[in-house]
């Protein structure tokens, strides 16, 4: 029986063409859109999680941009490039999210029983139970603390530190993304990393580790 | 270049990326080769930033990921006609395995009956068992014939021992020379009897005659 799911498995072979998987993707091929899912979906997903801040909120958004993505693959005329158009989607259905009151009271009482949402020193504890060399655990220790202040960075500071830091985007495709000049970019990433370093080190200060 | 340690901060955003210009970078070199404060604020900076490089990646969990697939296919077949087509590959793909095997097994019995089937060439000495034949030449006496322009239709009566009996010609010349050489010609040539239900019969058939010449 043929699953009603997309299958992923062995769909990943290196597509060096980027045309040819666009006029693939057009033309409605499941296998040109299980690969781009198999690429695309996990980055997406870390951008959309770190925007939202909320692991069942960003599976729902996941599922909306990919939905978009097929949608819209049509009108695509692949003036910036594939993963730019994609992260761009992204970008703005996870901003769409966020603007909107309802989705934001309905994440706030899923807020209650995140995981996510756990305090730093638990965190930590739940760490140390693990047997890790000492510069590991001190690093897991900042990242858990440099995870927390990015989610009080506030946008659109986070999209772009995310984008630059996380996904690895150079300051031209972040302008493609997003949409702004390379000097806005540059000037937001500036005050990203600055509030985001401010952040960490409260943080740091609250803990003792300062 | 730069007359503060907060002007020269400001290009450390920059001075990470490596997207400052040669100047600038020589500068904030110079800078930090003798500010221990702005030194340790870019150590900082750039640590922050390796740690939120090097963040797990988080990846989209198993649930979530089955129903994103799910909802991908949903929207790629969204049009009717494919979604029924999936529908019918459905159905067949469901029935292809045991019509496969159906249709193995077919062939497998098949070609083990057509062994058993098949007629073998038939080598025994069998008569073969019409209810009648008509009696045939065997073979024409070796003589030389002439019956003139005209070819001569002969009805020749042959008995159960292949030999002719007797003969009446139907239409074409008949001089005594020629009727001399047709009864040598008949008389030596060699005929299969006809036959009724297997046996030897006696029966009639008809010779055409044209010239026949013999060499040797």
């Amino acid at each position: 029986m043929r699953s009603i799911a997309i299958p992923l498995e062995g769909v990943v072979p290196p597509r060096t063409d980027e045309s040819e998987l666009i006029a693939e993707l057009k033309a409605g091929s499941e296998e040109a859109f299980a690969y781009l899912l198999a690429v695309y979906r996990n980055p997406v997903y870390g951008l959309v999680y770190h925007m939202i801040g909320n692991e069942n909120d960003a599976a729902d958004i996941l599922q909306n941009i990919f939905v978009k993505i097929i949608r819209g693959m049509r009108t695509f005329h692949a003036e910036s490039s594939l993963k730019t158009w994609v992260f761009r989607i992204a970008v703005h259905e996870a901003s769409n999210y966020r603007r909107s009151w309802f989705r934001r009271k309905r994440r706030e009482v899923f807020s209650l029983d995140d995981d996510d949402r756990e305090p730093v020193a638990v965190r930590i504890d739940l760490s140390s139970s693990v047997k890790t060399p000492y510069e590991e655990l001190e690093q897991s220790e900042r990242q858990e603390l440099v995870k927390i202040a990015l989610s009080g960075v506030e946008e659109p500071f986070r999209t772009v530190l995310l984008l630059r830091e996380i996904e690895g985007f150079s300051y031209n495709e972040i302008t493609a993304v997003l949409r702004v000049a390379e000097g806005t970019v540059k000037s937001r990433l500036v005050r990203g990393r600055e509030i985001l370093r401010q952040k960490v080190s409260s943080l740091l200060a609250e803990n003792g580790k300062k | 270049m730069f007359e503060t340690c907060l002007e020269i901060r400001r290009h450390f955003s920059d001075f990470l990326d490596n997207a400052c210009g040669p100047a600038v970078r020589s500068s904030i070199r110079y800078h930090l080769s003798y500010c221990a404060a702005c030194y340790g604020e870019l150590e900082r900076a750039h640590l922050v930033s390796s740690d939120l490089a090097t963040l797990p990646r988080r990846g989209v969990p198993a649930e979530a990921d089955l129903r994103l697939r799910v909802r991908v296919s949903q929207e790629l077949h969204r049009n009717v006609l494919r979604r029924l087509w999936v529908r019918v590959e459905n159905t067949l793909h469901a029935l292809l395995l045991p019509a496969s095997g159906g249709v193995a097994a077919a062939l497998v019995l098949f070609m083990l009956m057509l062994r058993s089937l098949i007629v073998p060439a038939n080598h025994s000495p069998d008569v073969p068992l019409p209810i009648s034949t008509p009696p045939q030449v065997r073979m024409l006496a070796p003589l030389d014939f002439n019956p003139g322009n005209q070819p001569l239709v002969v009805l020749t009566e042959v008995g159960p021992d292949g030999n002719a009996t007797g003969y009446h010609i139907i239409s074409g010349a008949q001089t005594p020379e020629i009727l001399k050489h047709l009864d040598r010609l008949i008389y030596f040539s060699i005929f299969l009897p006809a036959t009724r239900f297997g046996k030897p019969a006696k029966g009639r058939m008809v010779l055409s005659l044209r010239e026949i010449t013999v060499r040797g």
